[in-house]
């Protein structure tokens, strides 16, 4: 190889130790970012897959106007290479020995289920088990407890209507069962071919027509396009996003590895940028000589230019190599907690945030200080001369910072989440200022002595430029880290305060007023508590501030809660976990206003003040809106779109009442005992629904913790490439001071006294940066409560002192075990 | 490589020519004078030495005369070509073509050998068999056998030669040399001068040394002496 080329090779750079840690920080950026997207991708369609099955499907159609759904939808949905199927609810009365019952029934056609699997036994004592199609023409499966009501067995039959069905399994579970309040009564699921010869559905009843659909996003989205117009206001376009409960958290979590990803980003730009800039530095001699040899600057350029894309070639592939197998390992921890298997899939598009963020952390961070060798003077070859200006350095870091907030931003697509991070990190530099200016006033006065502590402040203050400089990456590095840390606890948190071990698992609606005490002691006496009971009233929001609803609205926007009765509700006091986001909550005397979930608000765009109309069966009742709040649709209770005062205009509404309650699965007897005693009350259970947010919420714990170590490794390299960057020049220092006659054990200590104070500066300073941050992320992003998290506060800081304390001594091995002749040459 | 400005060596006069040359350093509030009025002419082929005590202003001069700064009045002609008045892209295409440099600190690359550092100059020059040439030169200063040593494996004596071997290889006109046995013993810094002045004379190169070593500046011919920014001439040695 010719020396020239030698002079640019890679395989040379390598022997550079800040060469090393810049294609290390890049390989770890381009890693980091790539595993979370291929993974987040991944994710999102286990997520979404086994969200699916919530609706049997991946999108359904529900038609609540007793009109079946138009044969020629469902030709237009097979032909655009959908799957499709057919499925209708209603409720009726059915017969088995000598009973009577009303029942729900859901009458499924070929194909159901599109998505998930129903299960079920062959007979009560038998085991469970799963399949993927319904009941054959003539058969039925009836829920363990229609069973009981009706005192029937597997293989007696019922009647429905004028149809008798063979009773061929007990339905345990049918995957799009039961969180809809239409499931009220017990379930039968029988053939959809079988419905006509009941003759139960006439003109005028009561009956909900639904059309699944499954198939790849695209050709759903098409198909929803052309769906859309021909849609009537009773028709009901249902996806998993719309499943309030699951896709709060869903939302969450993918905000999270968004958040995560970004973080990772962050810290590859900052041990790029350190890296880069101390390999510049060590590049000045060299790029004198070449100019004293002849070379211009634009081949000075070059030169590094091509350095750096080959870096940038050498990260990538190198990233992409590790990232690969990470994900696959990481897909298979999650399918082992799933229970299902996982196809891998390498998604192309997936990379495109590794490849830019390399590209931006290249450009936007170790070109800049790379590109300004081409002004090192010729004369720096017989003496050193001037450093890098200042300004330079400040326009270099005005455009990385938005590159990178640029990136951050096409990342995340979250505006909150790049303004917090940018927050977080102001808040830091103000107080690193700060920091700065009282080590001038404070360290100064300190006077030379031989004590390791003296020593070790002393050389904070003489090298202060440097290590308040250090102190940023290692608060900044410590910031992003302890931010994923607390938003990671806290989302944690309230999933686990949300779904408690005892968190509701049955609702009971359609409770009579005069019921509502005989209930509670009835559940009392039997161990099950009923947390607070609620009216409902069932209405249509129709106008809006005077205007039909429909016309004040954007047409574009479908909003499923126009197109239903809503369940409304009068109440004293806030539930625990709503939140109040504009106006203000009842007070005893009010007897007007209506208080929106805030949602619904934005989407309609209601503003406190405005005239919200209901139409309650024959009658119109409108009031202003009070107050908007936030409600947690995923806590397994009763949770409601508006809410009226008591003795306000609902008051003297037909209302019946609502409540939910916890029961031991081994005692779900006491259901039974229940419908016969109060056989008009409903009783739906959401306990498999609750199962199924907790194996999800497992499954993206899991993922969260993954991406956490990942991070964590992210920021242990920008401490090593901060800490290597002065390496040099502190062995040196070390060496020199062993010459000058310093004991071992004064320069071990001051050293590693030293980088402990800059560990805790950090520490501290970093836990700040982050509860800052943390704060505005948890506010709009996580809609969780802020709390302090002392519990990271108060170790962090400590922890981050030991850690570099760690590194102190390690940087100075090589110090104390060769003599400090042999040292000073090798540095030389 | 085309230059308009520049007259080969042997077609000049004087090889290099300064005229009324000063040098002024902004400290931001006060200004320092480097150097004032310096003027001198060297011929072809002469060997000169400028001497001078620590903060004299040699090595600034040294760095004006070379063109890897410029002045801050005055003119520098090397060759015939004004230098002084080129950009840095431009007196460094000259440096390329004709000027070598010895350093008192080597200024080897530390991650090539000794051959590849010769190589160096040769490869950016474009020039034809650039690896049979730095063998030719490394044996003729002395190293044939450590041609695949890196400096860090070489004595302070021998990393001068190989800077030498680099400054002759592509064969400049002028050479100059910044306190070339500034870092050497006695014994070796003899040695780098016997070389130094035996290849000027074989290469009939042009040699400016600034240099604190009176031995080496008493085998010049033409000797100046610097202190506090002014130059003058101290006399000549016959050739």
């Amino acid at each position: 190889m010719s020396a020239t080329g030698k002079l640019i090779s890679v395989r040379r750079d390598w022997r550079e130790r800040d060469v090393r840690v810049l294609l290390a920080a890049l390989m770890v950026a381009v890693a980091t970012v790539a595993t979370i997207a291929l993974f987040a991708s991944q994710l999102q369609k286990t997520l979404v897959s086994s969200a699916s099955a919530f609706l049997a499907a991946d999108r359904q159609l529900e038609s609540e106007n007793g009109q079946p759904i138009p044969s020629a939808w469902f030709e237009q949905a097979r032909s655009r290479g959908l799957q499709t199927a057919r499925m209708t609810e209603f409720s009726t009365m059915m017969s088995g020995a000598d009973r009577f019952q009303l029942v729900s029934v859901k009458a499924v056609g070929q194909h159901y289920p599109l998505r998930g699997e129903i299960e079920f036994r062959s007979a009560l004592d038998q085991p469970e088990k799963t399949v993927d199609e319904g009941p054959a023409r003539g058969e039925a499966w009836l829920s363990p407890r229609l069973l009981q009501l009706l005192s029937v067995k597997v293989g007696d039959t019922v009647d429905l209507g004028r149809l008798g069905l063979k009773v061929s399994g007990v339905l345990v579970r049918e995957p799009d069962g039961g969180f809809s309040m239409s499931a009220l009564a017990p379930r039968i699921m029988m053939n959809i071919d079988d419905v006509a010869a009941t003759g139960v559905i006439r003109t005028g009843s009561r009956v909900n027509y639904v059309a699944l659909f499954a198939g790849v996003e695209t050709k759903l989205e098409d198909f929803h396009r052309w769906l859309k117009p021909r849609l009537g206001p009773s028709h009901e376009w249902k996806s998993v996003r719309d499943g309030q409960a699951l896709s709060q958290s869903l939302e969450k979590a993918e905000r999270f590895l968004l958040l995560g990803g970004s973080l990772a980003v962050l810290l590859a730009a900052v041990a790029v940028a350190v890296a880069s800039r101390q390999y510049a530095v060590g590049q000045r001699d060299t790029v004198a000589l070449l100019k004293t040899l002849g070379v211009d600057s634009d081949r000075i350029a070059r030169i590094y230019l091509r350095r750096l894309l080959l870096w940038g070639a050498v990260g990538i592939v190198g990233g992409v190599l590790v990232a690969i197998p990470l994900y696959v390992i990481l897909s298979e921890v999650v399918a082992s907690a799933l229970d299902r298997p996982l196809a891998y899939e390498i998604d192309p598009k997936a990379l495109l945030p590794a490849l830019l963020t390399a590209m931006v952390s290249l450009f936007g961070f170790a070109y800049p200080p790379l590109r300004r060798l081409r002004t090192v003077p010729a004369m720096q070859v017989l003496r050193s001369q001037p450093g890098e200006a200042g300004r330079a350095g400040v326009v270099d870091a005005a455009i990385a910072a938005v590159a990178v907030f640029g990136l951050v931003w096409l990342y995340a697509r979250d505006i909150t989440m790049v303004l917090s991070l940018l927050g977080g990190l102001a808040v830091l530099l103000a107080v690193l200022a700060a920091l700065g200016w009282l080590m001038v006033i404070g360290l100064r006065k300190l006077s030379g002595g031989g004590s390791a502590w003296r020593l070790a402040l002393l050389a904070l203050y003489r090298h202060r430029r440097a290590s308040l400089s250090q102190i940023s990456v290692f608060a900044m590095t410590m910031m992003l880290a302890c931010t994923l840390i607390l938003v990671r606890t806290s989302l944690l948190d309230d999933w686990e305060a949300q779904l408690p071990a005892d968190a509701p698992n049955h609702f009971l609606l359609n409770i009579a007023p005069d019921a509502v005490d005989e209930v509670k002691t009835f559940l009392a006496q039997r161990g099950a508590d009923v947390d607070r009971l609620y009216p409902m009233v069932r209405g249509r929001l129709t106008e809006l501030n005077g205007r039909p609803v429909r016309e004040a609205v954007s047409k574009d926007r479908n909003i499923n809660a126009l197109n239903r009765e809503l369940n409304l509700t009068w109440m004293s006091a806030l539930p625990g976990d709503n939140r109040i986001q504009a106006g203000r909550w009842f007070t005893a005397g009010d007897k007007t206003g209506v208080s929106i979930e805030a949602g619904l608000a934005d989407r309609l765009g209601v503003k406190l003040g405005d005239k919200l109309g209901f139409t309650i069966g024959a009658q119109h009742i409108s009031e202003p809106v009070a107050s908007i709040r936030t409600v947690q649709w995923d806590s397994m209770k009763p949770n409601f779109y508006m809410a009226f005062p008591p003795g306000g205009a609902l008051q003297n509404m037909p209302a019946t009442w609502i409540t939910s309650f916890y029961l031991p699965p081994s005692r779900d007897a006491v259901l039974n005992d229940f419908s016969r005693k109060f056989p008009t009350i409903s009783v739906l259970s959401v306990g498999h629904v609750i199962d199924r947010i907790r194996t999800i919420i497992n499954q993206v714990t899991q993922a969260i913790e993954t991406i956490l170590l990942l991070i964590l490794a992210a920021a242990i390299t920008v401490m090593a490439a901060v800490v290597s960057a002065t390496l040099q020049s502190r062995q040196r220092e070390g060496a020199l001071m062993r010459t000058l006659g310093a004991r071992q054990s004064v320069l071990v200590g001051s050293t590693v006294m030293e980088f402990a104070l800059l560990g805790l500066f950090a520490g501290v300073l970093g836990v700040m940066a982050a509860e800052a941050a943390v704060w505005a992320l948890q506010f709009r992003l996580f809609e969780g409560a802020f709390r302090w998290h002392w519990a990271v506060i108060l170790p962090l800081p400590l922890i981050s002192a030991v850690l570099l304390a760690v590194l102190g001594r390690w940087q100075l091995r090589p110090v104390l075990r060769v003599s400090p002749m042999v040292l000073l040459r090798r540095l030389e | 490589m085309t230059d308009t400005t520049f007259m080969t060596g042997t077609s000049a006069q004087f090889m290099l020519r300064v005229s009324d040359l000063s040098h002024r350093v902004n400290l931001g509030h006060n200004t320092l004078t480097i150097l004032q009025g310096v003027s001198l002419e060297i011929k072809s082929g002469e060997s000169a030495a400028i001497v001078g005590r620590s903060g004299s202003g040699k090595t600034t001069l040294l760095g004006l005369l070379a063109g890897l700064d410029t002045p801050s009045e005055g003119s520098v002609e090397l060759g015939g070509a004004v230098i002084s008045v080129l950009g840095e892209d431009e007196r460094a295409r000259l440096r390329a073509q004709r000027v070598g440099f010895v350093f008192q600190s080597f200024q080897l690359l530390p991650a090539l050998t000794a051959l590849e550092n010769v190589m160096l100059p040769l490869e950016l020059g474009g020039l034809e068999a650039p690896e049979i040439r730095a063998r030719e030169l490394l044996k003729r200063v002395g190293l044939g056998e450590r041609l695949s040593h890196t400096p860090r494996q070489l004595s302070g004596g021998e990393q001068q030669r190989v800077a030498i071997a680099r400054a002759f290889a592509a064969n400049p006109v002028i050479l100059f040399a910044d306190e070339p046995t500034g870092n050497l013993d006695n014994h070796t810094g003899q040695a780098i001068s016997d070389l130094l002045l035996a290849l000027n004379r074989e290469q009939g190169t042009t040699l400016v040394v600034v240099t604190h070593d009176e031995r080496l500046a008493g085998r010049c011919q033409r000797h100046f002496s610097i202190d506090a920014g002014q130059l003058t001439e101290s006399g000549a040695t016959p050739a």
